[in-house]
């Protein structure tokens, strides 16, 4: 396929699963930070400061009322804002720019969704909306929206060479959020034991599974039981939980090893990767380690975007 | 309006209506329309155009706007009263183009080889050779099969008789066919009750012919050549419809970026390497396709890519230089050209042509001036004429000085009162004029798509039906003979 083409559905795939991700973690942190402001208003505070670690954007306006729970400016900047790179706003136009670029490539059922989705939020940002609630239910609908068009794409596009480039970008959007998620998290999260508030302590570790999207998938695997040392190599090592470290590097992996050519320097990054999560001894899931770990995975998946663009896109 | 509106139709217009004759009595082909039309409350029909608009916006059926700091993507205004074309009248425009089409064709063949047309008088040499649409440096070059206009949109309008008459041929890139089809989808689902008691053609099939007319032009036509479609890029007005074309079509939609020539063949940059191009249905501007041959300056061609059209290793569709056949003042020339080429009389009228480069011609023009309508040859869209019965005095005089610097440059016309047409304009219905535009595509043999993009002029007495001066467009169906 033409290398323009190329390049513009592997965009669209980040974007588009930038865009879910986004969401996903202002309603889950929205969720937890209206549950435990009252409580603990620090522990609330660097939630969201979290997300600024996994998604580096300028500073996000003030409250705009001294009611105004602390979720509002996060979620207003976050999802609504144009000028956020980082904003659900920003990632959608571009997913939705990069499908009109390359119009002739997809379906008419996946451009017609993204469009629609894209449409309906742009008309929520151009209204300006600040209510808390409202803010919410468009969250909630746009995300309805990305599956509906991620959907769309599953049951429409053929298995070519379109579908696999789209599939890149996704996987390795998907497991480069991972990795700074985790990044961001478990540092403060590890060190600390149950202190005197269990409740809180366990609050932090269920949202990280849900703001990973793996907590029905957790809880199907090890029941009710929210064991820091069960759930930092389940969001590491499991092999089947789709926003696992392992299930992701293997998703990049076998995309790109299903594109014809010879193996590049991107496989080869994955591959280990991929075999390094695989055959883990554990020692990289806690203590000093576990650090050093997280940011060389980051680093490799950085290195394997670029290494596949020169050889894919720039021919 | 049409007089005791909003169901009451009584043409106000001198022009001729398609629809009802002067006593607003509905011509036969339009009464079934009419009366399920009738069948509606203005309310459902109000219901029935909302639904119509957002479907345009939800599926991107989009085109763009020079000049327009905001909102670049706007929607090409569709009008739900479809213009019908009984299958006699049908068959005489479809044997009118195919032979305009067939003489057009010979005439460029003609201008790039011997050129006999201008040695034995038919056409003033000056007329051609001057032009800027006439490339010298593709004298004696033959595309493959010597076709040189594979797709043609020729515009007909109808004048106060209601008689068919050319009033333009578009022989580059004619835009325009993805309206025809999405249109024509669009009608289905908004009034599919107007379907039910016509018998009308379909016109789905235009991708498959203009993907056997690209593919019968390719050089290397056994070996399973690859066509394409070059697109200047997302900001050209006419995106959508590249887009469209090549998805309908299942073929590649190419920037010049992603071309590139090496030893006298175009390659298409991929993800596996380098692959090479048969024939590429251009829709960038010739000026723009090489910067080593035309335009220093474009950034939007393929550099090299004229040498390898030399070599005859790649198709181009239209042919480089097939312009020369387009011109409004060669147009005056097309029924000598006819009778020329084929020994034939012309199938169809054309619209009386004063040309400025004949003195008597332009001397009639510099008097008549107020009656007339003035083009200027080199330029299309509606942009930069006159039109003479409409302006003051003043503009006549500053148009008529234009003028005088460059009289071959203009060409002078009656105003022909086209057509009108029920058009549904805030919530009534109203005359409105209307123009056709056919496509003809020339393959293994001369195919008309049974229809065309009949586009009308939304604002009240307006004679200018071009999207870019606020036209819209409507469903053009051409009816099936009965018992056919």
């Amino acid at each position: 396929m033409l290398s323009r083409v190329a390049d513009a559905v592997y965009w669209m795939g980040r974007y588009l699963e930038r865009s879910e991700n986004i969401t996903r973690l202002l309603l889950v942190t929205e969720d937890f930070s209206t549950e435990t402001q009252g409580l603990a208003e620090q522990v609330a505070q660097s939630a969201w400061k979290d997300l600024l670690a996994v998604f580096p954007s300028a500073q996000v306006a003030p409250p705009t009322s001294a009611f105004a729970p602390m979720s509002q400016a996060y979620l207003v900047g976050f999802f609504l804002d144009p000028g956020n790179q980082y904003s659900v706003h920003y990632s959608l136009r571009k997913a939705r720019e990069n499908a009109r670029s390359v119009r002739e490539a997809l379906t008419v059922e996946a451009f017609l969704t993204i469009n629609e989705t894209f449409r309906t939020l742009d008309a929520h940002s151009r209204r300006g909306l600040t209510d808390p609630t409202a803010l919410r239910d468009a969250l909630s609908a746009t995300q309805k929206g990305l599956f509906a068009t991620i959907g769309a794409i599953a049951h429409t596009f053929g298995r070519d060479e379109s579908w696999l480039f789209l599939k890149l970008g996704e996987s390795l959007e998907r497991a480069y959020r991972t990795a700074l998620v985790l990044r961001a998290k478990l540092p403060a999260l590890g060190g600390s034991e149950p202190r005197a508030d269990v409740a809180l302590y366990y609050t932090q570790w269920r949202t990280l599974l849900r703001a990973l999207g793996s907590l029905e998938n957790y809880r199907r695997a090890y029941g009710a039981r929210l064991e820091p040392d069960l759930v930092v190599p389940f969001l590491l090592f499991d092999p089947h939980s789709p926003r696992s470290l392992r299930y992701g590097a293997e998703a990049v992996k076998d995309y790109l090893q299903r594109l014809a050519g010879e193996p590049g320097p991107a496989l080869r990054l994955m591959g280990r990767l991929h075999a390094e999560l695989s055959y883990h001894d554990g020692g990289a899931a806690a203590g000093a380690e576990q650090v050093a770990f997280l940011d060389r995975v980051v680093d490799t998946l950085s290195q394997a975007h670029d290494a596949l663009g020169v050889q894919y896109f720039a021919t | 309006m049409y007089a005791g509106a909003p169901m009451k139709w009584v043409p106000e217009t001198i022009a001729y209506d398609e629809t009802f004759d002067r006593s607003a009595t509905a011509r036969p082909h339009y009464r079934p329309l009419v009366a399920t039309l009738e069948s509606f409350t203005l309310a459902e029909i109000d219901r029935r155009e909302r639904l119509q608009k957002l479907a345009l916006v939800d599926q991107g059926i989009t085109f763009t706007v020079y000049g327009e700091k905001d909102g670049i993507e706007r929607i090409f205004p569709f009008d739900f009263v479809p213009r019908i074309i009984p299958a006699r009248e049908w068959e005489r425009i479809e044997a009118g183009l195919i032979q305009r089409v067939r003489a057009l064709n010979l005439f460029i063949d003609d201008v790039y080889q011997d050129q006999r047309c201008l040695k034995d008088g038919i056409i003033p040499p000056e007329l051609v050779l001057s032009r800027r649409e006439y490339k010298r440096e593709l004298l004696h070059v033959t595309p493959p099969r010597q076709i040189y206009t594979h797709v043609v949109g020729t515009d007909i309008i109808r004048n106060d008789k209601g008689e068919y008459l050319v009033l333009e041929d578009n022989c580059r890139c004619p835009s325009g066919v993805s309206y025809v089809l999405e249109n024509r989808n669009l009608l289905h689902r908004v009034f599919p009750e107007f379907f039910t008691r016509y018998p009308v053609r379909p016109v789905r099939e235009y991708p498959r012919l203009l993907l056997d007319t690209l593919l019968w032009a390719a050089p290397r036509a056994s070996e399973n050549p690859v066509a394409v479609v070059l697109t200047p890029g997302i900001h050209n007005s006419a995106y959508f419809e590249h887009s469209f074309l090549a998805r309908e079509m299942g073929a590649y939609l190419v920037e010049g970026r992603d071309l590139i020539v090496e030893d006298s063949y175009v390659y298409m940059r991929t993800t596996g390497g380098r692959q090479r191009v048969d024939v590429i249905y251009r829709r960038v501007d010739e000026e723009f396709l090489d910067p080593l041959a035309f335009r220093r300056d474009s950034m939007l061609g393929v550099p090299g890519l004229v040498n390898v059209y030399r070599e005859g290793n790649v198709a181009i569709a239209n042919a480089l230089g097939a312009g020369v056949a387009d011109d409004k003042a060669v147009y005056a020339y097309m029924p000598a050209l006819i009778k020329y080429y084929l020994d034939e009389e012309p199938l169809l009228g054309q619209v009386p042509t004063y040309v400025g480069l004949r003195k008597d011609d332009f001397a009639y023009m510099r008097d008549n001036l107020s009656k007339l309508v003035v083009k200027t040859t080199g330029d299309s869209g509606g942009y930069n004429m006159l039109m003479g019965p409409f302006a003051t005095r003043k503009e006549i005089e500053a148009y008529l000085a234009q003028m005088k610097r460059a009289p071959g440059g203009y060409i002078g016309q009656p105003l022909i009162e086209l057509s009108s047409h029920p058009t549904y304009v805030d919530g009534r219905f109203e005359p409105r004029r209307i123009d056709l535009r056919p496509f003809i595509l020339y393959g293994e043999t001369i195919r008309v798509l049974p229809g065309g993009l009949t586009r009308v002029a939304l604002r009240q007495g307006s004679y200018v039906v071009n999207s870019s001066q606020g036209g819209g467009s409507k469903d053009t169906w051409v009816l099936a003979a009965r018992g056919a």
